[in-house]
């Protein structure tokens, strides 16, 4: 492991080393490209002495959250109306997609007229931004069809609800847990994006506030805050994911059969 | 209901039930506008915006300027970020020592909201088009990019070894087994390139508001001028869709053999050509 770790860390800190002496000896300007260490120093005074980013980071975090909860909630409600009810798709679909061809980010003026100046326009472009690979993704997941399986299960004589829930549900899981993870992604940049247009905190205020004060190194230092966002939901996403879809990983798959029979065992009273 | 409904029925009477539909939610917003329910400076009715779009479009043929001018960045930048994407994508690609270096820098920016970068964008290069078309050349990279990579990795090993055993040079493996099968996955990475341009060019033009489709939009959304502001959001859908149906057919142009139809165009010209010779 270590042994693996020594090299890139050996490349890391030489692509470090020779930024900061082509910064050093003139050959970047430092105001377009900040030197290392001046990152480093943003990064103590932002993270350790002054502890400002904190505040930003949580509320950013919190606004693309609930807007990805309220967008996921809107797309799955609706991916799975349309896949239960074939009229229902097909009124519905025309104005996905052509939700899907504007690009949304052009709503952030009027979403941040609509829903003011607060935390609310930032939750809201969220939600629109991350609304479509939600939709689809559960949509065609919910959708594929799989004759065979669908098949035995009528000849078992499965009830239309045990087809859906033990049948579909299990066999969308995957992609809509691919279309979930797009969708978290594009909720933190329509939080940031809404920040940029109008806001008093979050992480997007901090960035375009150094920018334009062209204090480099504390704005690399906030946009490092947010690539943390970014690989914190990423990763929590990928844990669901995981625990949920625990048939596709042998390791995840024995785990789960585990607890199951330890559950029934419990349940007989041994 | 008729044994064999005839086809054409069908798709007129759905195509006319989407119609009334339409028709009756845009009567409902309308009416409930006029009544006052919704407040129409922020809820523009949908006659207004029919009325903008003449206006912007005919009578003052103003958003004509700001289109071409917000097109042209994005196609600058597009093609100069994809072609930077796929160039590095299939360097990285096709050298195993750089890609397992490289990857943890690309797991970080993965994970980074690249547009986020915009206002550092322009405090390094100063207001004006360069800003802007590094923002779009940040944002259409990573598609294109990650796209090459993973499909000059996934090369199927079986047709590998059958390449190898009949003695294919290295430059053969790349020409005609790695490049026909990555194809398709690196136009799948340019289309969402290209979409991601045109959010690109628009927050760049959000945050440095001169001239552009995006300040369009903002300076009418400040003046509450919503009716104005929906049709330039209106004409982003007609192009989205336009960008969407483009990139569709120049997929079938470059990528032919994965459809069917335009697989036998192309081998019916190419025997053609053949026999003339």
């Amino acid at each position: 492991m270590l042994r693996r770790a020594l090299p890139h860390l050996a490349i890391f800190a030489a692509i470090l080393g020779l930024w900061e002496a082509a910064i050093a000896t003139g050959l970047i300007r430092s105001i377009m490209v900040p030197p290392p260490s001046a990152v480093m120093a943003a990064m103590v005074k932002l993270y350790l002495v002054e502890g400002t980013i904190y505040r930003h980071f949580f509320i950013t975090l919190w606004e693309s959250v609930s807007g990805f909860a309220i967008g996921a909630g809107i797309a799955i409600a609706l991916a799975t109306g349309s896949a239960l009810w074939e009229p229902f798709r097909r009124y519905v679909t025309p104005y996905a997609i052509v939700l899907n061809v504007t690009p949304g980010i052009a709503l952030t003026p009027v979403i941040i007229a609509w829903f003011g100046y607060g935390i609310g326009s930032k939750v809201a472009l969220a939600a629109v931004l991350c609304f479509f690979p939600i939709f689809v993704n559960t949509l065609t997941g919910l959708t594929r069809p799989d004759r065979d399986r669908e098949e035995l299960f009528r000849q078992l004589g499965a009830s239309d609800a045990q087809l859906f829930f033990k049948l579909r549900v299990p066999a969308a899981l995957p992609l809509m847990f691919a279309g979930l993870k797009i969708g978290l992604t594009t909720a933190l940049i329509g939080a940031v994006v809404a920040e940029f247009s109008q806001a008093t905190e979050g992480v997007g205020v901090l960035m375009s506030r150094f920018s334009f004060q062209l204090n480099m190194g504390a704005s690399i230092a906030t946009l490092l805050s947010m690539t943390a966002i970014g690989l914190l939901l990423f990763y929590s996403m990928e844990f669901i994911d995981d625990r949920m879809v625990f048939w596709r990983r042998e390791a995840r798959r024995e785990a789960a059969s585990r607890a199951r029979a330890r559950a029934w065992k419990a349940r007989r009273g041994d | 209901m008729a044994l064999a409904p005839d086809p054409m029925g069908v798709a007129l009477r759905r195509g006319l039930t989407h119609a009334g539909l339409f028709l009756g939610l845009l009567l409902l917003w309308e009416t409930s506008a006029r009544l006052g329910w919704l407040n129409p400076l922020f809820y523009p009715r949908p006659s207004d915006i029919l009325l903008s779009f003449g206006r912007i479009y005919v009578t003052q043929g103003n958003v004509w300027y700001h289109l071409y001018v917000s097109l042209g960045l994005v196609f600058t930048g597009f093609l100069a970020g994809s072609i930077l994407g796929v160039a590095l994508g299939s360097l990285v690609g096709l050298n195993p020592t750089v890609r397992r270096f490289l990857q943890p820098y690309v797991i970080v920016l993965e994970a980074t909201p690249r547009i986020a970068l915009a206002p550092l964008m322009i405090a390094a290069l100063g207001f004006g088009a360069p800003s802007k078309i590094a923002i779009i050349m940040l944002v259409c990279f990573f598609a294109p990019f990650i796209n090459t990579l993973s499909g000059v990795i996934n090369v199927n090993e079986e047709k590998l070894e059958l390449f190898r055993a009949l003695g294919a040079s290295k430059w053969q493996i790349l020409r005609k087994l790695v490049l026909p099968d990555a194809v398709p996955v690196i136009m799948a990475g340019e289309r969402l390139a290209l979409t991601a341009a045109l959010s690109g060019v628009l927050v760049a033009e959000f945050i440095q508001r001169d001239k552009g489709i995006g300040s369009l939009i903002l300076t009418y959304t400040r003046n509450l001028n919503m009716a104005s502001a929906f049709a330039c959001i209106f004409t982003l859908t007609i192009v989205g869709f336009l960008i969407f149906k483009g990139m569709e057919w120049l997929d079938r142009r470059i990528a032919y053999w994965n459809h069917d139809a335009d697989m036998a165009r192309v081998s019916a010209r190419r025997k053609a050509r053949w026999e003339a010779r």
